[in-house]
């Protein structure tokens, strides 16, 4: 999430950055476009004037220096070769230099040639112009030379510089108009030189009408192919404009051409300006790229450096969560090593609690325990010790003894050196020594009869389980019945553990009576010692875990009989210990110990 | 983790890519855009009468930022060297071939060995297959109409009377659609007025012997030059007075022919618009190589009546101009 928000920032800055880099760079390169077409114009211009310059001091030169000193009639030779002086000079500029009287007669040309038939002179252009504005000279449009026959069978394209002369021919003076035919070619190949790019951009050169004198594109804008806007452009003054022309958005750069008022026009297009910007378009999305990437790369390593120390924290509080307790880990930056420190010492402190609990939980258990054992055996010292008063009373010493000798039985094996678990054997010898010292009590008034196969002798149990149980079915279940009792203790091995069962055969229980047994030890009794048949489930269940304990079986004037399930844990020392260590409360230990 | 990772990595290629087909735009705009390129091949490339529609091509060329490549003929070329020329140009990475037919050649064969891809567009005559036509593009004049024309300018200038007035027609080949549809053009109206053709005279040789040829010819009133090559002999036995005081009309598109009408040689000159074959044959060429959906169009180009009057007003001297490039 770092990565993705540092990389987005990261990313936008320099998308940012890139658009304006283009925008400024873009209106920079504009600019020096416009500029530099600016300088080409000027300089061509320049070039364009000084070639115009040249043509109209051929023509001063022709007229002043040839023409104006010389009578015709006295020296036309010195003037046909002042004629052919000049032209010699110019030839790569000059097509012809050619003299007209006012009739329109040729009076003298350079190169010779032979005039055509009839070029009806006073109609052409040039002639015209000159005739009409006697005091300037006339630049005309290019157009085609018809004045003379050329057996190469060439037209040549030129320009035409044309003035009113004064001709002195036997000493009278009269008009006629001084012809000075350019060659096209060399504007041309100016107007050629600046054209060579192939952006879109253009240059062209039109008249002061807008009629065009070169055009790269001359013929198709004469054909209707194409067109040009140059009739307004004709009408700007020098400098730049922005049009719109057959909907593409263009600058056009003016420049007037001094002594013939022609417009040399630029015409750069808007797609001229992003022709040359690909690249540095191109350039730009790269430099993006690469830094978008060199970002991502870098807010990687910074955020991993930043968010593994976390990740690696939270992974361990989720392993110690799952309960695999492996170590917090503490590195990374001061204040994650910090936190991992801060979650270490609560899980230590957690652990020490709950192990502090844990043995509370087991001293408390064990204290009921004792606690338990210890409310047996008031209840029945109390009730043997008055049975053998009474006996001593009626002087039966020997019922007397044998009663202190069960007694003394019995409480050697509740004792049993402190032992907790013991045998079924001393388990059934501690039951037997009670019924002994019952039956005395309660003047044989019912029968005791044990049958428990030998097998389970030797298996673990709990001491002090069957008495209450034999002590109850005394109290509950005989007291009352007319005919004389019988309880009946009987043991044998079942599937995983051993069953032993005490029944009788008294007033038996209600069914809600039955629920209450074993769910109830807080209920009054009123008889026995009071200790529940509650006490006896739960130590059980206590030392052999849930599965294990009393289940009671019923019926009203039939009999009750309790069942005691126990597992099947052969008695050793080691067993022993063990479950009076209080691990065995689980099934799972409690396997592994009668794997023992 | 992972996920993000494997999002990292994606972006990090996806980025990479990007910038080497950058790299690779930049490369190729700095190496320049490759520029297509057109072929043409016409019969005497070098004669004058094409000087207008090179003239054209060249600008087309200038215009679609095209190359334009020129095959140099000498004389008429036979179906089979047409063909050789057609195929070495397109293995010579021709885009397109501009080709004017030899007369009656059949096209489809002709053709066969083109890929699909590359355009022909054809210029002067339509492509013949055996003794039908093939519908290929074409840019050329209306022949007939040109010829009909010229008719017509005779015609004028004998206030539509004819009658005993006598014609020799001359043509340097008269297997050229271009020819056949200008004399039958021609004929519908001149045969109509009353005229009479003594003399049919095709075939010219290059050189002296065309004029000779002419010259050789019973004396008629008029002599009828259906192509550029027949006015300038025409032109050229007038000028030495050997037509025996025939006038010539004609159809021509070179400065030499323009000379002989400017000259008094020839009295009238039709001129079609050569400048425009070449220039939309070959735009026709280019628009096609650019876009899947545009294929070359026939176009039919416009001509021009000139006579020594009018022959240097502003719109006729653009002829002129193109002519002499």
């Amino acid at each position: 999430m770092i990565m993705v928000v540092f990389s987005a920032i990261s990313v936008s800055i320099m998308l940012i950055l890139g658009v304006v880099m283009y925008f400024r760079f873009s209106a920079t390169s504009q600019q020096e476009m416009i500029q530099a077409t600016q300088k080409l114009m000027e300089q061509t211009g320049e070039n364009m004037e000084d070639y115009l310059m040249n043509m109209r001091q051929v023509s001063d030169a022709a007229y002043y220096n040839v023409i104006k000193e010389n009578d015709f009639s006295e020296h036309g030779n010195d003037i046909q070769q002042g004629l052919s002086l000049l032209y010699e000079a110019n030839r790569e500029r000059l097509r012809t230099i050619a003299l007209y009287n006012k009739y329109g007669s040729l009076i003298g040309a350079e190169p010779i040639a032979t005039q055509k038939e009839d070029p009806n002179v006073t109609r052409q252009g040039w002639y015209q112009q000159a005739m009409s504005e006697m005091e300037n000279m006339h630049f005309s449009t290019p157009h085609i030379q018809n004045l003379f026959e050329d057996d190469t069978f060439r037209y040549y394209w030129v320009i035409s510089l044309s003035r009113v002369v004064e001709l002195t021919d036997k000493g009278i003076s009269q008009l006629g108009v001084l012809l000075v035919d350019m060659d096209y070619a060399g504007i041309s190949r100016m107007m050629t030189k600046i054209n060579a790019q192939n952006n879109g951009q253009y240059y062209y050169l039109c008249d002061s009408n807008g009629e065009i004198i070169y055009h790269t594109q001359q013929i198709q804008i004469s054909d209707g192919i194409m067109s040009e806007n140059s009739e307004k452009a004709a009408s700007y003054r020098d400098g730049v404009y922005d049009e719109v022309f057959e909907g593409e958005r263009r600058k056009v750069i003016v420049n007037t051409i001094s002594y013939t008022g022609w417009r040399l026009v630029g015409v750069i297009p808007n797609s001229a300006f992003t022709h040359g910007m690909f690249n540095i378009r191109y350039f730009i999305v790269l430099l993006i790229l690469l830094m978008a990437m060199m970002l991502g790369a870098v807010s990687q390593i910074v955020s991993a450096r930043i968010s593994r120390p976390l990740l690696k924290l939270n992974e361990s509080v989720l392993e110690y969560e799952a309960g695999e307790k492996p170590e917090i880990y503490v590195g990374g930056p001061m204040e994650i090593r910090y936190l991992g420190d801060s979650i270490q010492r609560s899980y230590e402190q957690i652990d020490s609690l709950m192990r502090k609990i844990v043995m509370e939980q087991t001293e408390r258990r064990k204290s009921e325990l004792d606690a338990l054992q210890s409310q047996i055996n008031p209840h029945f010292l109390y009730n043997a010790l008055d049975s053998i008063i009474w006996m001593v009373e009626g002087e039966r010493n020997d019922e007397a003894v044998f009663m202190i000798s069960q007694l003394a039985k019995l409480f050697r094996i509740s004792l049993a050196k402190g032992r907790t678990v013991i045998t079924v054997e001393e388990e059934l010898q501690h039951a037997r020594s009670y019924m002994n010292i019952q039956k005395i009590r309660y003047k044989d008034c019912f029968s005791f009869i044990m049958d428990v196969d030998p097998e389970i002798y030797s298996l673990s149990t709990v001491k002090l389980i069957l008495q209450p149980i034999l002590e109850n079915a005394i109290n509950y279940g005989l007291h009352g019945a007319d005919d004389c009792g019988e309880i009946k203790l009987t043991g044998r091995r079942v599937e995983g553990g051993a069953l032993l069962a005490v029944s009788d055969n008294g007033i038996g229980m209600s069914e809600e009576e039955v629920r209450c047994l074993l769910t109830d030890d807080n209920r009054i009794h009123k008889h026995g010692s009071g200790v529940g048949l509650v006490n006896v489930n739960n130590r059980i269940r206590i030392f052999f875990g849930d599965e294990y304990g009393l289940k009671i079986e019923s019926e009203p004037d039939e009999g009750t009989t309790v069942f005691v399930c126990i597992p099947a844990i052969p008695y050793t020392e080691e067993s022993r210990k063990v479950l009076e260590a209080g691990h065995t409360f689980g099934r799972q230990e409690r396997k592994t110990d009668g794997e023992i | 983790m992972k996920n993000s990772k494997k999002v990292f990595v994606l972006i990090e290629v996806v980025m990479g890519v990007m910038v080497i087909l950058v790299a690779a735009a930049m490369l190729r705009e700095k190496n320049g855009e490759e520029r297509g390129k057109v072929s043409v091949i016409i019969h005497n490339s070098e004669d004058s009468q094409w000087v207008s529609f090179k003239y054209g091509l060249r600008m087309a060329a200038q215009d679609h930022q095209t190359e334009v490549f020129v095959v140099s003929t000498d004389g008429i070329l036979s179906e089979e060297e047409e063909k050789e020329a057609i195929d070495r140009e397109i293995q010579n990475g021709a885009d397109a071939v501009i080709v004017q037919p030899v007369p009656g050649a059949d096209m489809k064969k002709m053709l066969k060995n083109v890929p699909q891809k590359v355009s022909v567009i054809l210029v002067e005559s339509q492509a013949t297959e055996g003794e039908g036509t093939l519908d290929l593009p074409t840019v050329k004049p209306d022949n007939f109409a040109i010829g009909k024309a010229l008719g017509e300018e005779l015609v004028k200038d004998y206030n539509g009377n004819l009658k005993g007035k006598t014609l020799g027609i001359i043509s340097e080949n008269r297997a050229f659609e271009a020819v056949e549809d200008r004399e039958e053009g021609f004929r519908s109206v001149a045969d109509a007025m009353g005229a009479r053709t003594v003399w049919d005279l095709s075939d010219l040789e290059r050189g002296e012997g065309a004029e000779h040829a002419i010259e050789r010819q019973e004396k008629v009133d008029f002599v009828i030059a259906l192509d550029n090559y027949s006015v300038i002999s025409a032109g050229k036995a007038a000028a030495k007075n050997n037509l025996h005081g025939a006038l010539v009309y004609g159809i021509g598109n070179s400065t030499e022919a323009i000379y002989y009408l400017d000259t008094g040689r020839a009295r009238s000159l039709v001129v079609p618009d050569e400048f425009n074959v070449g220039y939309q044959s070959f735009t026709e060429a280019a628009e096609s190589l650019g876009s899947i959906f545009k294929k070359p169009e026939n176009r039919t180009v416009s001509f021009t009546v000139l006579w020594r009057d009018n022959l240097f007003s502003r719109e006729n001297q653009e002829f002129l101009f193109t002519m002499s490039q």
